[in-house]
């Protein structure tokens, strides 16, 4: 089981994991939590309790929603690098469909590509633009 | 160097400063002074690896960033702009009475903890940030909550100081 978080400004990210059970279903082991409200130590904190909290043996991801910001800065203050969790930045609803869709088929290495491709994928020009 | 800015945040180098007031202000160097950040090297990459490209993040102690920024420009060259932050009102005194001359104070953000109580919507202070506040202002300084440049700009002047203090 590989376990994911996903941490933004604001309500980004309960948003988005709303969305995800609104096409998919409930999706365990997908949180969100927001940076709101908090210094960068306090939203370390925050990271640092979901890490303790996985379940036992459960790889975990955690999605952020832009890479030079507080929330990036909390997730490695957190302890990811130190418990060899990958952080992805520039979360969309694509890539946290995909994480819902394949982590129990694919090892998470192969899951993380899989989910930055899907993820890139989603942003195109559409319609009259293209 | 020519400070652009001094900030006080507890997030330090975030969106808001990178972003927000960066594009604005166009700075050369981002300069976080904390004695806890500069006597912790990984904590110091972290965030400097969330600037900008092309701004370059100096991590140093109170004393060092005071001993920087008090040096005089010299030569022809335009001195590089500067964002100073702090995470503290303390810590941003902390530097004035170390000889850094300060005018202006922009008060970014100021998170929840114990003890501290909401005077703005991204600003909780206790009596101790009161008293520094009102040491800075005695000291001349302008003292300015605004999140990012755009955003109301509220003047925490000594009836504000007063109206919180009487809160606590």
């Amino acid at each position: 089981m590989i376990e994911g978080l996903v941490l933004t400004h604001g309500a980004i990210g309960a948003e988005l994991v709303k969305v995800v059970a609104m096409i998919l279903g409930p999706v365990a082991g997908l949180a969100a939590e927001t940076n709101e409200g908090r210094s960068a130590l306090q939203t370390a904190d925050v990271v640092a309790t979901w890490l303790a909290g996985r379940a036992p043996g459960a790889e975990g991801l955690v999605f952020i929603d832009e890479h030079g910001g507080s929330c990036a800065s909390a997730a490695r203050l957190g302890g990811t690098e130190a418990a060899g969790v990958p952080v992805l930045s520039g979360v969309n609803l694509a890539m946290l469909l995909a994480f819902a869709t394949w982590r129990e088929d694919l090892p998470r290495a192969e899951l993380v590509q899989r989910i930055v491709d899907q993820g890139r994928k989603a942003v195109a020009v559409v319609g009259a633009g293209r | 160097m020519k400070l652009v800015l001094a900030r006080i945040d507890d997030r330090f180098i975030h969106g808001q400063v990178t972003v927000g007031w960066g594009q604005w202000l166009r700075p050369d160097l981002i300069l976080l002074a904390s004695d806890d950040i500069a006597e912790d090297p990984w904590q110091a990459r972290v965030y400097a690896s969330t600037a900008a490209p092309g701004t370059e993040v100096s991590v140093l102690s109170l004393g060092e960033a005071a001993a920087a920024l008090r040096q005089v420009p010299g030569g022809d060259r335009e001195p590089p702009r500067v964002i100073l932050l702090t995470g503290s009102p303390a810590d941003m005194h902390a530097l004035m009475s170390l000889g850094v001359p300060l005018s202006r104070v922009n008060v970014g953000g100021m998170h929840f903890a114990a003890g501290k109580q909401q005077l703005l919507p991204s600003l909780y202070v206790d009596r101790d940030d009161l008293a520094v506040f009102r040491a800075l202002l005695r000291q001349g300084v302008r003292l300015a909550a605004q999140t990012v440049p755009g955003a109301r700009e509220v003047l925490l002047d000594d009836s504000l100081l007063a109206s919180m203090e009487a809160r606590l």
